[in-house]
């Protein structure tokens, strides 16, 4: 036990702190060589583990890389959670950073790509959301041309929606549909069943006296009919047959038509060669013809020369008896002289 | 001084106070009822006072004197270097152990690629500070608090305070805050082993998967969740080391209690602790 200090003492003013009593008769702690240094080490080293956790979870978080930002849009964004990756053949290229609702009632997921990743993606990017039965929904991007321009930051781009859980009401649904459709089809009063009825009914028929004409026709009288039609049918043809032959022996037989209407050709072919010549003695005929009428027409030249002299000749004439009429006293006065 | 406040007076048999006794010969149910709940709520509202108190002995530079530090570097030395290399082979086994269970059973599912989030999340998020607080209070702040209560016993208190010393920043303060960072420093250092063990156990000794171990780290590690566990982490080392020193010093050494000191000491901190642990799961997952 340590010595009480005295108490008069303190009155007098602030009393200096005294040395903190020795621990070790109340507590023995073994002692401990560079106790002081030991525990600075132990300080620095809590100092260097807590901070060296604090940069690593920043250096995860991507807080050091410098990214840009792409912004998908798309109808619906749930089961998008923010952190989630945007992978590229499966290996993560980005993270959701954002999710937000557009004036237009869209979802915008707003992802950082760290610039050295960013040349993976290009304008002609696709980015598709699929949501399967089971698991997360994922956010994949495809290039295929990898030689178009790199998407630029800040890029807004639609995102294509896969999501099968969303198909499988409707799946549910059509398959509902069918199966009615079915079951009323093949119910025993169903489309099916009256048709396999007719059909067994078709076969029995078949099977039948009548066989398939009877099936055909109806019944068997139609059947008979048309057995009958077609017997005589048959007849007819025979007798076209025999029809054929004496028609044969007729046209082509050796005094048939044919060498008669052959030896009447030959005929009209001679006739047609007299002809000929007939025909050319005409021309001959009427080349002369012609000739004189050529003659004519000169003569009828002539004519009127002729005539046209003539009648000045005849002019002459009358002048040349008017002149002697009036040169020879004998020529009768018919004028009356008046005094 | 400061702890004269809640001194509850020594008691003189089975009453509790004098004129109680005179009253009636037999205290009724209701008057046993009202002074356990006063009782129990008495111990909360110490060891709250208590915590704040040591807050600010220990955020003021005033308590880091030179005369202070050598007897804080001891306590922190005994409270922290034991324990490292034995709570790091320790944590590195069971991660060892547990992430090849999960990895076995999520490929035999076909989830394997939810393994290792798993084995982060429960090992590094959870069990690791919750172990390292219960691995601290057993082998350390208890021990403190049983020093305490002696020490309170003989009177070794009362005599620093009639010196002019206070008990609470010479005594407690340095007890509390070793406490206090060796926990802290366990939590941290096995945290770091889990999470290379967990990756030595998947990958193997190759660099070839850091780049997604990081990733799925990260993702693990948002903010919300790194701020809930450094929260966690602190308040389970000032539960563990506050709530021994609060029973040494405040509770009463009569000896007609059920249970001993110790031992109610400890439940509350277990109480205390899984108190932490569901309010950071509710803000985690919920």
């Amino acid at each position: 036990m340590s010595e009480p200090t005295d108490l008069s003492s303190t009155a007098a003013g602030p009393p200096p702190p005294p040395p903190p009593p020795p621990v070790e008769e109340v507590v023995s702690l073994p002692p401990v060589a560079n106790l002081e240094f030991k525990a600075v080490l132990l300080l620095v080293f809590m100092a260097a583990l807590v901070i060296g956790s604090a940069l690593y979870v920043m250096y995860a978080r991507g807080l050091f890389e410098a990214t840009q930002k792409l912004v998908l849009v798309s109808e619906d964004s749930e089961g998008v959670v923010v952190g989630m990756d945007l992978t590229f053949s499966g290996f993560p290229i980005g993270r959701v950073r954002r999710i937000e609702l557009a004036d237009d009632g869209k979802a915008r997921i707003v992802i950082d790509v760290p610039t050295r990743d960013a040349h993976w993606l290009r304008t002609s990017s696709v980015f598709t959301l699929v949501r399967g039965l089971v698991g997360s929904t994922n956010i994949r991007a495809y290039s295929g041309i990898l030689k178009d321009p790199p998407l630029p930051d800040g890029a807004v781009r639609e995102v294509l929606r896969g999501d099968t859980g969303a198909e499988v009401p409707k799946l549910i649904a059509t398959a509902k549909e069918l199966l009615e459709n079915l079951n009323s089809l093949t119910a025993a009063e169903g489309a099916v069943g009256a048709s396999l009825g007719n059909f067994q009914k078709l076969t029995e028929r078949l099977n039948g006296p009548g066989g398939a004409l009877s099936v055909l026709l109806g019944n068997e009288a139609e059947a008979k009919k048309l057995i009958a039609t077609l017997d005589r049918t048959n007849a007819l043809l025979t007798k076209l047959d025999g029809l054929a032959a004496k028609t044969d022996t007729q046209v082509f037989g050796t005094r048939g038509v044919m060498p008669e209407a052959r030896a009447t050709v030959v005929q009209l072919n001679a006739l047609l060669g007299e002809a000929r010549t007939s025909l050319k003695k005409v021309d001959a005929v009427l080349v002369e013809a012609q000739a004189v009428g050529a003659n004519a027409r000169a003569a009828t030249d002539d004519l009127s020369t002729l005539r046209g002299e003539v009648e000045s000749s005849l002019r002459k004439v009358d002048s040349l008896i008017n002149e002697v009429n009036r040169k020879w006293p004998f020529a009768r006065d018919t004028e009356i002289k008046l005094p | 001084m400061f702890t004269d406040k809640f001194q509850v007076p020594q008691s003189r048999g089975h009453g509790y106070h004098g004129f109680m006794t005179s009253r009636a010969h037999r205290p009724g149910i209701v008057a046993q009822l009202n002074r356990r709940a006063r009782e129990w709520l008495l111990g909360w509202a110490r060891l709250v006072y208590l915590g704040a108190l040591i807050l600010v002995l220990a955020l003021s530079p005033s308590s880091y004197g030179r005369s202070s530090r050598g007897v804080l570097a001891q306590h922190i030395y005994h409270n922290t270097a034991p324990n490292l290399l034995g709570f790091t082979l320790l944590c590195a086994l069971i991660t060892l152990v547990i992430t090849r269970i999960v990895i076995v059973t999520a490929i035999s599912y076909g989830l394997s690629q939810y393994a290792l989030q798993v084995v982060i999340r429960v090992l590094v998020l959870e069990l690791i500070p919750l172990t390292a607080a219960m691995f601290v209070a057993l082998r350390c702040a208890i021990a403190s608090g049983v020093e305490l209560s002696q020490m309170r016993r003989t009177g070794a208190l009362d005599a620093l305070k009639a010196r002019g010393v206070d008990p609470v920043r010479h005594e407690v303060l340095p007890r509390v805050t070793a406490g206090i960072f060796s926990t802290i420093t366990l939590a941290a250092l096995s945290c770091v082993v889990a999470l290379v063990m967990a990756y030595l156990a998947v990958y193997g000794f190759t660099f070839s998967g850091v780049a997604i171990y990081t990733r799925l780290f990260g993702q693990v590690f948002s903010p919300a969740v790194t701020l809930i566990f450094l929260l966690k982490t602190l308040f389970f080392s000032l539960a563990v080391s506050l709530i021994p020193m609060a029973s040494a010093l405040y509770d009463p050494v009569a000896l007609q209690v059920r249970t001993s000191a110790e031992v109610r000491m400890l439940v509350r901190m277990f109480a205390v602790i899984l108190l932490i642990e569901v309010l950071s799961l509710v803000g985690n997952y919920y």
